[in-house]
């Protein structure tokens, strides 16, 4: 289905969304950061900037309860977070490298586990994309197969049109559903012209090549070159749309207390910190390692795809410039070299 | 009204510091060289470690030399092999960083070669790589700078920063915070801290987070919560804030490594600024085993005490 919005029903429409009672989690300034965060009216969202953090968040929170415990004298009470409550949720204005994530996470969190915090609320969630108009040189999603106006992931999607509006596409039920619930605030298509598209410079990556060099080299001096200068914290995982790795936690005290769930990064030296006090990645290269493998191998060999849609944001954010893109463009000409 | 700032010097700094670093190399004075190098994106540079006099022509001095590679040389750091003599190339902040590490007996004088670097400044973190350095695109810790020249290296590259006076960014945003009321500041500090995601790059970055064991990666028994929410952030930057009082000297390598943009270096200046006022010291300058915090002298101000 296509349509159009003028820009001033697209902000009714998300006011009204709010005013139903569904948590609207949209791009939004938060003490001078760029956050996808709920709004409380459709004019704190912001479409010009990249938001620090993905639009993960929106199903795989920060931080998440899983259980609470109350214990008195010898009775304990356990008890359990029901998904059943979780909102309803439009995720809004998410960049194609943000929801095209959301498919690769989908597919582990309903893996072999299925992770029913996940699922619920990315069963309750409707996602409208939105194509993407600046990049910088550290954007890589043309490399990564994706581009500015790629719809994986969005059930909706938003092309900017220069009259302020948006051309509309859907992609899902959902997204139909979304359209004919508000029909009167969206026009047929009346063919505005488009805002030009972002051209991200980064050539386009040979994954299969990449991925047959990462098979052959496990061990391989260039691990100790890219990442001896890594300080091992964990902003590249957690500014990342597609990493999900995560730790769980007891706070609180005898009494009572919480069980948390946490995202936690193969950065960290604790993140394979055996009980003996042995650490099998006993350095930043090694860890550093695991982080690329995980993306190019093995979430491809697992699930046929790559763990990586090209946002940059690990590019923009590492304190030491360790730059995944470079990496990649360096792997690809040690097999050229390997071929010729 | 923006200015530029003058770096033309830069490109002899360059030369001087790969010159140098070839020379030590060659002569094997050193073992190996950290330093920056220009990386993938225009106009960004890395922090590099090479060992041999070939790689020398890698080094470059440039605005978006940003880090503080005086990380690289604590004992937290083991990737970097510590045989011998290390050289390192050495901004005036990074070097204060260099003398508390020697205080703290973590680095012993004659095991480091300095090559210093005369600075006019480097690039905000809220920049590209490739922007000129202006008096807007300049590094809020730039602006307070009392170092442009790094003082008792082994060598200082001979050219001479042009080092304009700058409005003095966390002088004035921290008088701002004090003119707050205490409501208001719990409530700045609340919202900042409300972004921090617990990914600890501020504590990876800073040179005096060496700790083999950070207090708060302990679970047995845990101190402070894990979780990053309002409870267990604000404990974790409150803490660290003490326990770098007396020793950070504003390299702001935490504020610039943040990836949620929290102002951290405005409490480690904040409490710069108390021990400058209660023990009229200052981090950084002179090697010191014992910083006011970790000492007592009958003279010391009680005031606090009510």
């Amino acid at each position: 289905m296509q349509k159009y919005i003028s820009r001033q029903n697209f902000n009714a429409l998300l006011d009204t969304l709010i005013a139903e009672g569904k948590r609207v989690v949209a791009p939004r300034m938060n003490a001078g950061t760029p956050l996808y965060e709920p709004l409380t009216s459709a004019d704190e969202m912001i479409t010009d900037q990249l938001p620090k953090r993905s639009g993960k968040e929106a199903f795989f929170p920060l931080c998440e309860d899983i259980m609470s415990y109350e214990k008195e004298g010898q009775n304990v009470t356990l008890k359990d977070i029901d998904p059943a409550r979780f909102p309803e949720t439009i995720l809004v204005g998410v960049r194609p490298c943000d929801a095209a994530a959301i498919p690769v996470l989908d597919a582990v969190f309903s893996w072999d586990y299925r992770d029913e915090f996940y699922l619920s609320r990315r069963k309750k969630t409707t996602i409208i994309g939105l194509a993407c108009t600046q990049a910088d040189d550290a954007c890589f999603c043309t490399a990564v197969g994706l581009s500015p106006d790629a719809t994986r992931g969005s059930d909706l999607f938003l092309t900017p049109a220069e009259d302020g509006g948006y051309a509309c596409e859907t992609h899902s039920e959902k997204g139909e559903q979304l359209i004919n619930h508000h029909l009167a605030l969206f026009a047929e298509p009346n063919g505005s012209k488009t805002v030009p598209l972002a051209e991200p410079h980064t050539e386009k990556f040979d994954l299969q090549k990449v991925k047959t060099w990462l098979d052959e080299h496990f061990e391989d001096p260039a691990w100790d070159t890219v990442a001896t200068r890594c300080v091992g914290c964990g902003a590249c995982a957690f500014v990342c749309p597609a990493c999900h790795c995560f730790d769980i936690v007891d706070e609180g005290t005898e009494k009572s207390g919480k069980r948390r769930k946490n995202w936690d990064a193969c950065g960290f030296w604790k993140f394979t910190h055996h009980a003996s006090g042995h650490n099998p990645r006993d350095g930043q290269p090694k860890r550093y390692r695991n982080r690329i493998m995980h993306k190019f191998k093995y979430y491809d060999d697992k699930f046929g795809q790559t763990l990586c849609t090209g946002c940059g944001r690990c590019i923009r954010l590492c304190p030491v410039g360790i730059d995944i893109a470079g990496i990649l463009q360096e792997i690809e000409k040690q097999v050229e070299v390997k071929v010729e | 009204m923006t200015q530029p700032i003058d770096t033309t010097i830069y490109s002899a700094v360059t030369e001087a510091i790969q010159d140098e670093a070839r020379r030590i190399l060659s002569a094997g004075e050193v073992s190996a060289v950290v330093g920056y190098t220009a990386a993938r994106r225009k106009g960004s540079a890395q922090p590099v470690v090479i060992s041999s006099a070939d790689e020398a022509a890698q080094l470059i001095f440039t605005p978006a030399c940003v880090n503080n590679l005086a990380v690289y040389l604590t004992k937290a750091k083991k990737e970097i092999p510590k045989k011998g003599k290390i050289g390192i190339v050495v901004k005036g902040c990074d070097l204060k960083a260099l003398v508390g590490l020697m205080g703290e007996s973590q680095l012993k004088r004659e095991e480091l070669y300095l090559i210093g670097v005369p600075c006019a400044g480097i690039l905000a973190s809220t920049v590209q790589p490739a922007t000129e350095l202006t008096t807007d695109t300049i590094a809020p810790k730039c602006t307070e700078c009392n170092a442009h020249l790094p003082l008792g290296c082994d060598f200082v590259a001979p050219q001479t920063p042009v080092t304009p006076e700058l409005e003095k960014k966390y002088s004035a945003e921290i008088a701002r915070l004090e003119a707050m009321t205490p409501g208001e500041r719990w409530a700045y500090w609340k919202e900042q801290f409300s972004k921090c995601i617990k990914c600890y790059a501020c504590r990876q970055v800073c040179p005096f987070c060496f700790c083999e064991q950070c207090l708060c990666d302990r679970n047995k028994p845990q101190m402070v919560d894990t979780t990053p929410r309002p409870a267990g952030n604000f404990a974790w930057h409150v803490v660290r804030a003490m326990h770098l009082s007396g020793r950070c000297a504003g390299c702001a390598e935490c504020e610039r490594s943040c990836p949620m943009d929290i102002p951290l270096n405005l409490l480690n200046r904040k409490m710069a600024k108390e021990l400058k006022e209660l023990y009229d010291y200052e981090a950084g300058f002179e090697i010191n085993e014992k910083g006011p915090l970790a000492s007592y002298t009958e003279k010391d101000d009680q005031s606090f005490i009510k």
